[in-house]
């Protein structure tokens, strides 16, 4: 059946045509307009075709038509009018959820001339121009408003101060888009914004939302701001607020549980009743069903509810939000953003209780969670990897070996490599706890390339992934057998360790002597590891010793020491001569710094390496408490026998019943350098 | 450690209290990665039988007054292979745990019968028989009282003909590390003696490892 050829490429399209007939001078003014009409119902909630469209120019020619005709200013009112309204409308629909309309619309001019048309005698300019810019401001990328600025403020109150909804919603977008500092929420405080965004909590939908919205923005972790707002000048605006928690629209209820939610976080003092935290609680698991925006968003509203207060947690464990959510798992077919908010509130309901992670594991939820370590979207492995780490903060199940499985580990492995910084960060976090695995399966995590990847992310330039694939290792080496060490060490070789004891990054340092503490742990063989490469890992750790200033750095270094001297003679010997390199010389050691440290971690870890150099059954030992009684050592001991931390004070009475067991010869009986 | 079967609670965790600083410090011996041996006494009248026993410290909460670890039974006359147990206990420190045990059938009268067999208990004892012990200082106690209650089996299964419905009164010296326990279970021989001591994997002094959770 013959069919009509295709039009020749240079014929136009109909999408061209469409420009063509904005960009004419020479059409008639009502086919121009119609064109405008035309282009704004295509684009309409029509991604495709707004992106069409932005290609051909689309967005430079409405901003040249709005302009022409701003600039006629009262002369063809008939038809002016309309094309400022039609041209206003389509630049906002070309902002609205499309960054790369935004870009366009900024870039043509549009946003002062939008703003200028807000206070235009014409109420249906003002409407269509307010709501243009609401969508631009929709978008991170509109510019920052100015609070600063006086004349900013009032023209932002005149607008609060409208009649006209879309200009009292612009004022509220533009705060909420805006207001980030502790000083611009102050400021909007001190204008009288917050008691202005009370009373339109009162008005209609769009003001309420607005309202509700910026009114977040303002009181976001300023505990100031918060105290402003529930004192007497606002009136009851907390019951305003809670009130409309049962509004009978979706969106403002989830808006009004918000508010509440960050005031509460801002200011312990407000919101402590447990029957207004169940109650949020409840609105929110019912919000998740919502079908729309508002079920995708309530799950990371219940999350901020949430985080780190185990009160709370414990309140929606028992209002069955695990099995809840878990349900909304089960439905399928979520939305990545559907899927990332809840695992991220059910990363924060597992955080701290273990009655949470009990359940989500007997709830098989866990297959869910590993299926999506796959998924497409990065925020959603990294939401699923944050609540691995939190399900796999119970030792409990990480006793029972219940993580180190391969349907865990060659996907978490795999995000090691993951293009996204947050998912490399967010798989190690729980690669960190899951190989902390009490039973003889670690080497499930060696054999599946595990320690091969985290060696290669040591090297990497970014300071929070060394640190954390640091953390891993030494978490992963921590009561490990000789034969997984071995393996282990085939990947991290003495030269990587070096470099990392002395990283910039006094963090990453600190794991790494870690890691050597948890090496020379176990079988007495393993201390030989610090000898390898002729010592340069032993001296390694001696100097940063003598340099470091960070505490939790010297704590580890201590007790990598401590634990080679619990090895043999040759090892004892080893540390006396790291701690006391220059024999005779009058310099304070180390060692007398860190058992005068005010942190009794660090005193801790100084006094058990002297209990093991003393030990009465060392045949060395003798000659070495002559060399510690020289250096001024058994005096301090003798001090710190009263120390007020009890562990420091059983230890250091230890160390000093052994060094007493021992005569100095040169003095003929053991004397106290006090 | 499971004992044979010959064949259960209200929380005994503290309300009302005011938290303090009077809790029993930590302890480096008795922390995450360290070790202890030695034997429970398991003797009926039918005759004196000890199983030796390996504990393994595995996790410690001291906010929440937890610690956790495993227990493995050596020479268990019905097992193949040693038998290991994971256990979850109970710091006694006042702010969240107490001397009065209050669940798994235990009653203040158990408490204190087994509380008093350990020496160092008697000084608490006047205090303890008033509330429990809500109002003793142990910020500064050589000894750290506990109680552990085995939760599962780990390498065999619940039919293997042992029993972990029991749970130990335990004291552990910060000194040297030493534990001294008696198992509790009204259907299992009384006052089975647990004695530990601290281990060092055949080295000269002593060692720690580290690990922690994210």
């Amino acid at each position: 059946m013959p069919t009509s050829a295709p039009p020749p490429s240079n014929y136009p399209t109909r999408s061209e045509d469409l420009i063509g007939r904005l960009n004419s001078v020479h059409i008639p003014c009502e086919a121009k307009l119609k064109a405008l009409r035309e282009l704004k119902n295509q684009i309409i909630g029509n991604r495709t075709k707004k992106i069409a469209f932005l290609k051909l120019g689309a967005v430079p020619s409405l901003v040249s038509i709005l302009s022409s005709a701003v600039a006629e200013n009262g002369g063809n009112l008939e038809f002016n009018e309309p094309v400022i309204i039609q041209s206003a409308a389509a630049i906002g629909s070309f902002a609205c959820g499309l960054d790369a309309g935004v870009n366009a619309v900024l870039d043509a001019g549009a946003f002062p001339l939008l703003f200028g048309l807000v206070s235009h005698p014409n109420e249906k300019i003002v409407d269509a121009c307010a709501r243009s810019l609401k969508l631009i401001y929709q978008s991170k990328l509109a510019p920052k408003y100015n609070f600063l600025l006086e004349k900013n403020m009032d023209f932002l109150l005149s607008l609060l101060n409208s009649k006209n909804e879309n200009v009292t919603g612009l004022g509220a977008s533009i705060i909420t888009h805006s207001c980030h500092t502790s000083l611009e929420q102050e400021t909007l405080s001190e204008a009288g914004v917050i008691k202005k965004l009370i009373s339109l909590l009162g008005g209609s939908l769009i003001q309420r939302d607005a309202s509700l919205e910026s009114l977040g923005a303002i009181i976001k972790e300023n505990p100031v701001v918060v105290s402003k707002f529930m004192g007497p000048v606002n009136g009851r605006a907390l019951n305003v607020v809670t009130e409309l928690t049962k509004d009978r629209y979706p969106q403002t209820r989830l808006l009004a549980c918000m508010c509440l939610i960050l005031i509460r976080n801002a200011s312990t003092c407000y919101l402590q009743d447990a029957g207004i935290k169940t109650k949020l609680i409840l609105i929110l698991l019912e919000l998740i069903d919502d079908p729309g925006q508002v079920g995708d968003e309530a799950p990371f509203a219940l999350s901020s509810l949430i985080a780190e207060k185990e009160d709370l947690q414990k309140i929606a464990f028992d209002s069955n939000i695990v099995d809840k959510l878990c349900n909304h798992l089960e439905k399928g077919s979520l939305q990545a953003k559907s899927l990332q908010g809840i695992f991220l509130a059910l990363a924060d309901l597992c955080s701290k209780l273990e009655c949470c992670r009990d359940r989500f594991l007997s709830l098989k939820a866990f297959n869910f969670l590993t299926d999506v370590l796959t998924h497409d979207s990065p925020e959603v492995r990294t939401a699923a990897c944050i609540c691995l780490k939190n399900i796999s903060r119970s030792v409990k199940n990480l006793s029972a070996g219940h993580f180190m499985n391969e349907v865990v580990i060659v996907p978490l492995v795999q995000l090691l490599h993951d293009t996204c910084t947050s998912v490399q960060i967010a798989a190690l976090g729980a690669i960190s706890n899951i190989v902390v695995d009490f039973t003889e399966h670690k080497s499930t995590f060696i054999h599946c390339g595990g320690v091969k990847q985290l060696v290669q992310l040591l090297k990497s330039m970014d300071p929070t992934i060394r640190f954390n694939a640091m953390w891993a290792l030494k978490n992963l080496i921590f009561l490990v057998n000789s034969m997984c060490k071995e393996e282990i060490l085939l990947e991290l070789s003495p030269s990587i360790l070096i470099s990392l004891i002395c990283d910039p990054e006094t963090s990453v340092q600190e794991q790494a002597l870690a890691l050597v503490r948890n090496l020379v742990d176990g079988a007495i063989d393993s201390v030989e590891y610090v000898f390898s490469e002729e010592g340069l890992l032993l001296n390694a750790i001696g100097r940063q010793l003598q340099s470091a200033s960070k505490v939790e750095v010297l704590i580890q270094g201590m007790y990598v020491l401590n634990n080679v001297a619990s090895g043999n003679e040759f090892h004892k010997e080893a540390v006396m001569n790291l701690l006391f390199p220059h024999a005779g010389s009058d310099t304070q050691t180390i060692l007398i710094k860190f058992m005068q440290s005010t942190d009794s971690r660090l005193r801790t870890a100084s006094v058990w390496a002297l209990v093991n150099l003393t030990l009465t059954s060392s045949p060395g030992a003798n000659s070495r408490v002559m060399k510690l009684q020289r250096a001024g050592i058994v005096s301090q001991l003798k001090n710190m026998a009263n120390d007020p931390c009890l562990d420091v004070k059983l230890r250091a009475k230890t160390a000093l019943g052994q060094s007493m067991m021992f005569v100095d010869p040169s003095m003929g009986k053991f004397v106290f350098t006090c | 450690m499971p004992v044979r079967v010959v064949e259960t609670s209200s929380p005994s965790q503290v309300s009302g209290t005011t938290p303090g600083n009077n809790t029993p410090p930590p302890c480096t011996l008795l922390s995450v990665g360290q070790g202890f041996s030695g034997t429970q006494n398991v003797s009926s009248l039918q005759k004196d039988e000890a199983w030796r026993v390996n504990v393994q410290i595995q996790g410690i909460d001291h906010d929440h007054g937890y610690l956790c670890g495993t227990m493995e039974a050596l020479n268990v006359p019905m097992a193949d292979t040693p038998v290991v147990t994971f256990w979850e206990g109970e710091i006694v420190d006042t702010k969240n745990y107490t001397f009065f045990t209050g669940k798994w059938g235990a009653t203040t009268e158990d408490d204190i019968k087994h509380w008093t067999k350990f020496q160092s208990f008697s000084p608490l004892l006047s205090k303890v028989e008033v509330d429990g012990g809500k109002t003793l200082d142990l910020s500064n106690y050589p000894f750290i009282f506990m109680r552990w209650k085995e939760q599962y089996f780990v390498n065999v299964g619940t039919d293997c003909g042992l029993t972990i419905a029991g749970f130990y009164y335990v004291c552990f010296s910060c000194s040297d590390g030493s534990i001294n326990g008696f198992y509790y279970d009204p259907n299992s021989s009384p006052f089975q003696k647990l004695e530990l001591k601290s281990t060092n994997d055949g080295r000269s002094g002593f060692s720690f490892s580290t690990y922690e959770l994210q």
